[in-house]
């Protein structure tokens, strides 16, 4: 039972990781962003070419050098999603919802694509690997590079709470998110605040991409398609938009897919998870902890 | 005007037809047709998670096409390939089947997902085109008895047959059998499932494409199995390998032959070692391919990989069933295909059965030993 836990909560901090930055944007300008998978993706990239780019990397070393390795792909894969938010979302700020929606998905086809001719379809192997040997508690085997990752997972989420929660710079989100007009009215720069939130998110993307490259192994240019749209589920689950519930969701999915398989076997996991989407969309549309809004833009 | 034209070509084509039949029968037909060259549609992944495979198999196919025509095409008229990309995806191999199809191809020699090629054999059925599937071999291909199907790669009964004997070699005695819940991967798993009996612990099914697969090997664990059976594709095998080994599992590992790559030893990394395979003949394997296999190196500046041999094949026997026939018409090459007895493949001398498949699956096992799979028992 404690391994199914564990399991979930595994699984669920990498979920919450790549769900924040879908929760942050949508909160702010209400938009599905699905191209947020494929930063994830981005993320796994860079960082697998600055490890290759870095050669052999001693075993005592492979944890400074992995940290290292992923504040750069964090600044690098936060860059990008700056670029794809002045690229294709910010020409369309006035334009109706759809339109951004419709460009979200075209966007996403083109970092995938773009990055299968840039580095070849088939899969990439990391160079280093995170691997350790397990050891139990509570009943349950986990390994050290499982706490390290599930560990960077909570200071980055923490981080970034606090971020939102206590700066300047997070009123200005939270100022955005209510209301952009009056934002900008009363002397908010509204697209700088904007970019700065996609660089966030898309480095907490990023940040989720190495680790899971350094964790499994393998990345290839579609590995952020299915996560993307987990987070997004996780994101719906604990409260798109809010932050606190965005982590729970991620946490909450884990866990529903770790027992889903356990109580109802492999090929009805996605069914029990997805189903517990439709039931939150019809029962509680705002999530776990999401406000309930009277008005809706 | 347009009515006439329709029917004038339909005397035309009954003529034609007439023709083949009758006095001309040595080519008559093939002689009055076209003489641009034979289109051979070859549908294969060559983007989305499989993409890894369709240069393997478009190359070699090229290879066979090249020589083939070197030495005079066949009929008199050149070969040329048309491939098309199917992305191991049901919706895009429709769409690419009929383009193809709209490409004028005599006969289809493509198809390496099951799952994939299912929805493609009505779509050639229709425009009457011979289909030889060098790769995809899910049961299903041919359960529907159509006449214009053959596979010329062991069947998921056969592969599931050589899977059951092996495991009985070994004396396992509690197997977790693994698949994906495509076509292909079901298929072996659901078909070794009763070989084995109440050895049997576990069937487990798992969502590709995805990287952490602790949960489900959660399950199989608690069955504790001496044995498990991996019978999906390679990218999903490579981390299933390594996981099963973090959590513990020191038994023996088997996969199906759409894991047969050298990328899944690199993702599993060390852990592959030991870890057995069922499989056709691979070139690696293939006693007398060596003069092959330079060639090929030669001439693509890489060494052929999983069905290059199986892709070449299914060119040459397109081409040998059109010259037998004598014509690109569907029926003949059909019949022709049918009457192909002891044609020589890499698999062995040919002759299909009654519904289609080989006569002999030809399965072996291959463990991954020193960084490569090499052959470890013949079965035979």
């Amino acid at each position: 039972m404690t391994q199914l836990v564990w399991n979930g909560l595994f699984v669920g901090s990498f979920y919450a990781l790549v769900a924040l930055g879908y929760s942050m944007v949508y909160g702010i300008i209400k938009l599905l962003n699905f191209a947020h998978g494929d930063l994830y993706m981005l993320g796994a990239f860079s960082g697998f070419a600055v490890l290759s780019a870095l050669g052999g990397v001693s075993a005592a070393m492979t944890l400074p050098v992995l940290l290292a390795v992923l504040l750069l792909t964090m600044v690098s894969t936060g860059l990008a999603g700056v670029v794809l938010e002045r690229v294709a979302y910010r020409p369309l700020r006035g334009a109706p919802r759809l339109s951004l929606l419709i460009t979200a998905v075209g966007a996403s086809f083109a970092i995938e694509y773009g990055m299968r001719i840039v580095a070849g379809p088939d899969p990439q192997v990391y160079p280093v690997r995170l691997s350790g040997t397990a050891f139990e508690v509570f009943g349950a085997s986990l390994t050290l590079p499982q706490l390290v990752l599930i560990g960077v997972a909570v200071v980055l989420m923490v981080g970034l709470h606090l971020l939102v929660a206590k700066t300047r710079e997070g009123r200005a989100m939270r100022a955005i998110a209510l209301d952009p007009r009056t934002s900008s009215l009363m002397g908010i720069d509204v697209n700088a605040v904007i970019s700065r939130t996609f660089f966030i998110g898309s480095a907490l993307a990023g940040a989720a991409g190495v680790m899971a490259g350094a964790y499994y192994g393998k990345i290839d240019f579609l590995m952020g398609f299915l996560i993307g749209l987990k987070a997004f589920t996780a994101a719906v689950i604990g409260g798109i938009g809010n932050i606190p519930g965005t982590m729970l969701g991620g946490l909450v999915l884990g866990l529903l897919e770790s027992f889903g398989t356990y109580w109802l076997g492999g090929e009805w996991r996605d069914v029990f998870a997805f189903g517990v989407l439709i039931l939150f969309l019809t029962v509680r549309p705002t999530g776990l902890l999401g406000e309930r809004v009277t008005e809706r833009v | 005007m347009r009515k006439t034209h329709i029917l004038s070509l339909a005397v035309t084509a009954m003529m034609l037809a007439g023709c083949g039949q009758g006095l001309l029968g040595n080519g008559g037909g093939a002689q009055d047709e076209a003489k641009g060259p034979i289109r051979l549609g070859m549908l294969v992944p060559q983007s989305g998670s499989e993409a890894a495979i369709g240069p393997y198999m478009t190359n070699a196919a090229q290879l066979a096409i090249d020589e083939i025509n070197a030495k005079g095409g066949v009929l008199g008229r050149q070969l040329q390939l048309t491939a098309a990309d199917d992305a191991c995806d049901a919706q895009t191999a429709v769409a690419a089947a009929n383009k193809v199809v709209t490409e004028g191809v005599e006969v289809s020699i493509g198809g390496y997902c099951s799952g994939a090629t299912l929805p493609t054999l009505p779509v050639f059925g229709k425009a009457n085109i011979p289909m030889i599937i060098p790769a995809a071999n899910s049961q299903e291909l041919v359960d529907q008895k159509l006449k214009h199907v053959f596979l010329i790669n062991g069947t998921g009964t056969q592969q599931a047959e050589a899977a059951g004997k092996w495991i009985a070699k070994q004396g396992a005695t509690r197997v977790a059998l693994m698949h994906d819940n495509t076509s292909y991967s079901k298929d072996i798993a659901v078909r070794t499932q009763p070989m084995l009996g109440d050895k049997a612990v576990i069937t487990e099914a798992v969502t590709p494409k995805e990287s952490d697969y602790s949960a489900n090997i959660h399950n199989v664990l608690q069955k504790k199995p001496d044995f498990v059976y991996w019978t999906g594709y390679f990218q999903e095998g490579g981390l299933i390998i390594r996981q099963l080994r973090q959590a513990g599992f020191k038994g023996s590992i088997m996969v199906g032959d759409g894991s047969v790559s050298a990328k899944l030893g690199e993702i599993a990394g060390p852990e592959v070692d030991g870890v057995f395979a069922t499989m056709t003949p691979i070139p690696d394997t293939l006693p007398d391919a060596k003069g092959w296999i330079d060639s090929y190196t030669k001439k693509f500046g890489s060494a052929p990989g999983p069905y290059s041999n199986q892709a070449y094949d299914a060119v040459r026997l397109a081409a040998e069933a059109i010259s037998k026939a004598g014509s690109t018409d569907s029926a003949k090459v059909i019949s022709a295909l049918e009457g192909i007895n002891g044609f020589t493949m890499f698999s062995g001398p040919l002759k299909f059965t009654p519904e289609h498949t080989l006569s002999a699956g030809g399965f072996q096992i291959l463990v991954w030993k020193g960084g490569k799979f090499a052959l470890q028992d013949a079965l035979s």
